[in-house]
């Protein structure tokens, strides 16, 4: 971490060299090890899944009997973004490399960007130097030195727990990657930190067939140090998929409560609630809630917080992406809205503080190669109580969405709609779960959602890897539910 | 004389072959890509990416392993060998495939790209201009115009690969692309149209009278204006006259994808043993290359080392080749086609096209839609879906009706249904005017890994194609 710090102040002294008003220098270094093991005999799959407008995604599955094909990648990948200011014009370069000529060569090329863009009246200055707080992000030693061949091996004992838990298990997927990296920002503003972490993330799939009839279910797992409960989570996929078998037709449109389990909240949850809470967004004009500040956004009993310095959060560092301290944000509280998360840039335009709420996390490109956005830390929808069972059996009628909703992503994050397929989606009769469904169509809108919250879980678990959300389980009325 | 790059390539090769790997290569790059977009007449973005690394794979006893740094220095290099071979001993041990290669000749060969204009010799100052002066006709087009985006990139830089069979190959890939979206504005009616050129070419294309970015300004506003006034596409089956921009979409999303060869190992193609067969009409020849005469993106090699040769995947109507990689070539007992690349120095390579299009034939297009009876004309496209039986839905950008040879009227909607292999045996005409086309905007998504490719063809004309039928 000393080393980015100097490789960042040089680059700082160069930029005031070349003449810019300010500078700012992202410094990335991460060493990841990504195993995806994949088991079980094959029914042919894959092709091409939705295309967004303009895109075409495919995935292909590996066909193998018995034993399995593992694929694995493992590096390092370093760089540095730079944000070059001249006159209100913001400039930016990144490369993927730590060498100093190559840095200082970036900064070069930011700063000729800033030269011909156009000044951006809503440009204040870069964020001010202030004492972080908050924990640095959790650093587990094990994971750092989890070898190549130890997460082979984890990945492949998940696909045999997978596969032996039923006889009609098809197909086992496990995915893991772990990794342990650190990052460092120096401006021209004084802010020169750092901070260092781990990661481990888990993904699981599980197919199963009786008959003509084809099920599948998928979980994942995301942490920061070394988990026990890989292979319960592992099981717990294959549970799911086995558990629904004998789907039965949804007969005629539901319109009711609705049991989400805290996955399938979470990810409509992040998809939505993420962007109208986006000071940007509210800015911009693009999220109901703007000017709603004060006021009844929803039930009395949803609060919502964003806390980046939570304990073992997926999404807790001492400071964000521009160097700007993480801390503890009340977003709703009893139902009423009293904050949005800011970033430097959209604090200084409403004239109060940031945040600690940008982020360069994308899903292509390594951090780096990004500028900053405003994400949560670790966003929490704070639990009340209940497993999910007490939940299923305070519902007198209702249906119950367990796992991954297909089409999530799809969702209108400005508008709130949300339309999408349920897999494992069950019946739920006099406070029992009485049978699984077909593939059904379930639509609502998640900002109403919120105003008719019936019941809240205690249930909650971390899905940072989703988008740095923490979500119990919870009972939303009025959804509606299609075959 | 060798670069410090090779240098560290050859130590790699090296270091590998002395800790026991049976085969080793590198991979090693050196690329920018440089992004300008304007909006209404304000530069809105302007990034820069500069992507350096070298990536190796290994092979040893019947697993393989892949690693790579982008701190290039010896040490860095060194333990990225290290951790493929401990990789390629760790998926031994769990695999039952034993992986090879099949035999190439070794190559060493060195490719310089020279254009005039080159996008690393042009400033930035012209290219922001180009977007500003897209920006400028198409709003001055007409006060229907609301909204008017332009979007410049540049993808070049140097790729080397070594392996330690002697293969030693460098080429300097180069992209370029300038395109415009306009969004027309009518009461309650939004509608936009965009057009787009690009290819591995200098800046001074956008001087050619049919490329300048007034006119592809132009092209866009009103193209824009016409939808205003468009009626629906009428649902049902027609025959259809397809322009070779949809064209190269179908040949490169419903049909390359399906003779890639690791999915017909593995099965999930249609294309699956039926090299030799008949699958469409006489006139129906698709070609994926790396060198096209005439428009694309240009690659030398791929991710192997392989040259990119020209294949007929489908000849004459006939399935005549798969597109492979080594490992997929040894398994199939087959030739390699150079099809083996990675999306950076970072990912392993995969099967992937390169330039994927419908082959010329003897029609000229304005015969082919004089003989075009009652039916549409449907060009372009922003996106669909295709699915691993060859199914697809592709919703074109624009489209007319035709009848008698004339186009009527613009249509709105239109959104065409089939399968591949149905619709390869309903082509009745194919043209000859050629036209690949490629930018650095997009790209082919799979495993996770993104590709520059191009795709294209000449205007086709096609029997029975189902329109407006959303499945």
């Amino acid at each position: 971490m000393e080393e980015l710090l100097e490789i960042g102040k040089k680059a700082i002294n160069h930029a005031k060299e070349l003449g810019t008003d300010e500078a700012e220098i992202f410094l990335y270094g991460q060493n990841l090890t990504s195993v995806k093991f994949a088991s079980g005999i094959f029914a042919s799959r894959g092709g091409a899944v939705k295309g967004i407008k303009g895109a075409f995604v495919r995935m292909a599955e590996p066909w193998i009997k018995k034993k399995g094909l593992p694929m694995i990648t493992s590096g390092i990948k370093a760089g540095v973004g730079v944000r070059a200011v001249i006159k209100k014009a913001i400039g930016f370069a990144s490369v993927s490399s730590l060498e100093e000529n190559k840095v200082l060569a970036a900064v070069e090329e930011a700063t000729k960007i800033a030269r011909i863009r156009p000044p951006d009246p809503n440009w204040a200055y870069l964020p001010e130097a202030k004492e972080p707080k908050g924990r640095s992000g959790i650093f587990d030693k094990r994971i750092s030195e989890l070898g190549v061949e130890e997460i082979l091996d984890l990945c492949a004992d998940c696909c045999v727990t997978m596969g032996d838990h039923d006889k009609k298990i098809t197909q086992a997927i496990a995915m893991l990657s772990a990794a342990h990296g650190s990052f460092a920002v120096v401006n021209t503003n004084g802010i020169s930190v750092s901070d260092h972490g781990t990661t481990f993330v888990a993904y699981f799939g599980a197919k199963a067939k009786s008959g003509s009839e084809e099920v599948s279910s998928s979980d994942f797992l995301s942490c920061r140090a070394f988990t026990e409960n890989l292979q319960s989570t592992a099981l717990n996929t294959s549970k799911r998929a086995i558990e629904c078998f004998g789907k039965r037709s949804l007969h005629e449109k539901y319109v009711g409560p609705v049991l989400f389990e805290n996955m399938s909240w979470s990810e409509l949850f992040s998809r939505i609630f993420t962007y109208g809470i986006s000071a940007s967004n509210v800015q911009e004009n693009r999220s109901v809630y703007k000017g709603k500040i004060g006021e009844r956004v929803a039930n009395e009993a949803v609060s919502i917080v964003d806390d980046g310095t939570m304990p073992e959060g997926f999404g807790t560092a001492k400071i964000d992406d521009e160097g700007f301290p993480k801390k503890k944000t009340a977003i709703i509280e009893k139902g009423v809205l009293v904050d949005i998360l800011y970033d430097n840039y959209a604090a200084k335009r409403d004239k109060c503080e940031s945040t600690g709420n940008a982020s360069r996390q994308g899903w292509v490109a390594p951090p780096y190669a990004n500028q900053p956005v405003i994400k949560p830390s670790n966003l929490m929808l704070i639990p009340c109580k209940g497993k999910l069972e007490e939940l299923v059996s305070e519902m007198k009628d209702g249906v119950l969405l367990k796992g991954s909703l297909i089409g999530a992503h799809h969702s209108n994050a400005m508008t709130g709609d949300f339309s999408v397929t349920a897999e494992n989606a069950f019946r739920i009769e006099d406070g029992e779960v009485k049978y699984p469904l077909k593939a059904c169509t379930v639509a609502g809108n998640l900002y109403t959602a919120l105003g008719s919250v019936k019941a809240i879980g205690n249930d909650v678990r971390d899905f940072g890897f989703l988008g740095n959300t923490i979500c119990p389980s919870l009972v939303i009325d009025k959804i509606v539910v299609s075959a | 004389m060798s670069s410090h790059v090779e240098e560290l390539m050859d130590k790699a090769i090296w270091h590998g072959l002395k800790i026991g790997a049976s085969f080793v290569e590198a991979k090693s790059e050196d690329a920018i890509t440089r992004r300008i977009e304007a909006v209404n007449k304000e530069i809105r973005t302007v990034s820069e990416i500069h992507n350096i690394g070298i990536g190796v794979r290994v092979f040893y006893n019947k697993g393989n392993g892949f690693s790579f740094s982008n701190i290039l220095d010896q040490e860095n290099i060194a333990n990225a060998v290290e951790t493929a071979m401990k990789i390629a001993k760790a998926s031994t041990k769990k695999t039952l495939l034993k992986l090879k290669l099949a035999t190439v000749k070794p190559v060493t060969n060195k490719q310089v790209t020279n254009v005039s204009k080159h996008p690393r010799d042009v400033s930035l100052d012209e290219k922001k201009d180009l977007c500003l002066r897209q920006c400028k006709v198409a709003m001055g087009k007409s006060k229907l115009i609301a909204n008017v985006t332009s979007m410049f990139a540049e993808y070049h830089g140097t790729i080397h690969y070594s392996n330690s069979e002697g293969t030693r190959v460098s080429y300097e890939p180069l992209l370029i692309g300038l395109g415009v979206s306009c969004v027309a504005k009518k009461g309650e009616t939004i509608v936009d149209a965009r057009d787009r050129h690009g290819g591995s070419v200098g800046l001074n294309t956008f001087e050619e009278e049919m490329h300048t970015p007034e006119k592809m300004a132009e092209n866009a506003a009103d193209w824009a204006i016409e939808k205003l006034k468009a009626k629906a596409a009428p649902a049902g089956k027609f025959e259809s006259f397809i322009d070779p921009r949809l064209a190269g979409v179908l040949a490169h999303e419903s049909f390359g994808h399906l003779s890639e060869a690791d999915g017909v190992i593995i099965g999930m193609t249609p294309l699956a043993g039926k090299i030799g067969q008949k699958l469409g009409t006489e006139m129906v020849t698709i070609i994926d290359e790396g060198l096209p005469r005439k428009g694309g993106y240009n690659i030398y090699f791929d991710d192997e080392g392989v040259p990119c040769d020209r294949v007929e995947i489908l000849k004459k109507g006939t399935l005549n080749s798969y597109l492979h990689s080594r490992e997929t070539a040894h398994r199939l007992k087959m030739k390699p086609t150079g099809n083996a690349r990675s999306q950076d120095y970072s990912f392993e390579p995969i099967v992937r096209m390169r330039n994927t299009y419908f082959d010329v034939g003897d029609w000229k297009s304005e015969e082919a839609l004089d003989e075009l009876e009652e039916g549409i004309y449907a060009i372009d496209t922003a996106g669909g879906q295709v699915e691993a039986t060859g199914t697809f839905l592709f919703k074109a950008v624009r489209g007319y009706w035709v009848e008698k040879g004339e186009i009527k009227y613009p249509l709105r909607d239109v959104a065409l249904t089939g399968n591949i292999l149905e619709f390869l045996k309903n082509v009745v005409a194919v043209c000859n005017d050629l036209e690949i086309s490629s930018t650095p905007f997009g790209g082919c998504g799979k495993m996770e890994q993104r590709a520059l490719v191009g795709s294209g063809g000449p205007h086709i004309k096609v029997r029975d194609v189902l329109f407006g039928g959303v499945r």
